[in-house]
């Protein structure tokens, strides 16, 4: 028997699945807050629960909402970004100098989550990826498969949230987001190449920018409409 | 909070389109005994995975073992979409995958134990249907396993 949990409540009502339990939580956080274990097994009992009913399909909504994030105490980005250099230096130098800015932070990051990273899923190091996307970049010869470039930039991703929330304290997920993808020379790079498979004939290219940047934060760091993006 | 209607209108149509009709015929099995007897196995669609197993594809309907015993904690995620904040996820595990909270309910009692092996999957890019054998190959091992009950968990 299953039970479990349901983000998408349009999209569990439609499928019927035994039983599921819907939560109002963001997407990517179906237990609601990140180190409230209380919170979580408020979430899990919920389910568990549901086990024991009669009959179903079972579709029931959690009671409470997700933690508020409080902004008073809210911490700010680890990082403080110098404002982007538009074509200056090059490529491989800007993403190398705000690399050598993240390191230290990364490093903290890696002592107080007690080693735990996300980053580690391409089996080249971070810095020789970003020399490579730099690389790809300057000589405007942008990748045309994801074969490489999906495992690399989900590892700078990674690398550069983990610096960005290196300090203890509370974080505000979208406040992280916007920082990354506007005031970052990594999120303008793959932004550049958003565009380059959006653009491309090849409906492959297409699927492929999706994987690489929100259509949202695309829209809001280049001042296009989202939906113009689809 | 999000709500689809809080949602972009393209995210929220791109969300609703995966509002497919049921599987099959309704199954429904009826619980046999209490929950503090049960096995338990967790099931994930997050994409998560060690590091020394492979990652996941663009678009990839295999599955990844995680073993009970392993820390969570070095779980990484080659999930597709980009469409969630990992931020929280990078912060805890168990946000995502709360295995450290069914230890907690395995130690109190409250469930009876858990399964050697849980699994994750990568919902992204293909319809239910393509993940149709590797949910079998689970259902067996999960069967072999004499789990009970799978708590599901997407991302």
């Amino acid at each position: 028997m299953t039970t479990g949990i349901s983000l998408v409540r349009e999209n569990t009502a439609s499928m019927q699945p035994p039983r599921a339990l819907w939560v109002p939580f963001p997407l990517g956080r179906p237990l609601g807050k990140a180190g409230d274990a209380n919170f979580q097994h408020q979430v899990i009992q919920h389910g568990l629960e549901l086990l024991s009913r009669g009959e179903g399909p079972v579709l029931e909504d959690f009671p409470l909402d997700v933690p508020r994030i409080d902004h008073d105490v809210v911490q700010a980005c680890s990082v403080s970004f110098p404002p982007k250099q538009a074509n200056k230096g090059g490529w491989e130098a800007r993403l190398l100098g705000e690399f050598n800015l993240l390191e230290p932070w990364y490093q903290l990051s890696l002592r107080r989550r007690k080693g735990r990273t996300l980053v580690g899923i391409a089996p080249e190091p971070p810095e020789e990826n970003l020399k490579q996307l730099a690389a790809h970049l300057d000589a405007a010869n942008l990748p045309q498969t994801i074969a490489w470039l999906k495992p690399a930039t989900d590892d700078l991703k990674a690398l550069y949230i983990e610096a960005m929330t290196a300090q203890p304290g509370q974080y505000d997920d979208a406040e992280i987001t916007r920082q990354f993808w506007q005031e970052t020379e990594l999120g303008a790079a793959l932004i550049v190449i958003y565009e380059h498979f959006q653009n491309a004939e090849a409906g492959h290219l297409k699927l492929f920018a999706r994987i690489l940047a929100p259509r949202e934060a695309v829209g809001r760091a280049t001042g296009i409409n989202g939906e113009d993006h689809a | 909070m999000v709500r689809l209607s809080d949602l972009p209108e393209y995210e929220r149509e791109h969300l609703l389109a995966k509002s497919l009709p049921p599987l099959g015929p309704p199954v429904w099995v009826t619980i046999q005994k209490p929950l503090s007897e049960m096995r338990v196995a967790l099931i994930t669609t997050a994409g998560l995975h060690y590091r020394d197993d492979s990652a996941f594809a663009f678009a990839d309907a295999t599955f990844r073992p995680i073993d009970n015993e392993e820390d969570a904690g070095d779980l990484v995620m080659s999930h597709s979409s980009v469409n969630f904040d990992r931020t929280s996820f990078a912060e805890d595990v168990n946000i995502v995958f709360p295995l450290d909270r069914f230890k907690e309910l395995e130690a109190q009692g409250k469930v009876g134990s858990l399964a050697a092996v849980h699994y994750s999957f990568m919902g992204a890019g293909l319809p239910p249907a393509a993940y149709e054998q590797g949910a079998a190959q689970v259902a067996g091992m999960l069967k072999q396993d004499k789990v009970d009950a799978v708590f599901l968990t997407p991302v």
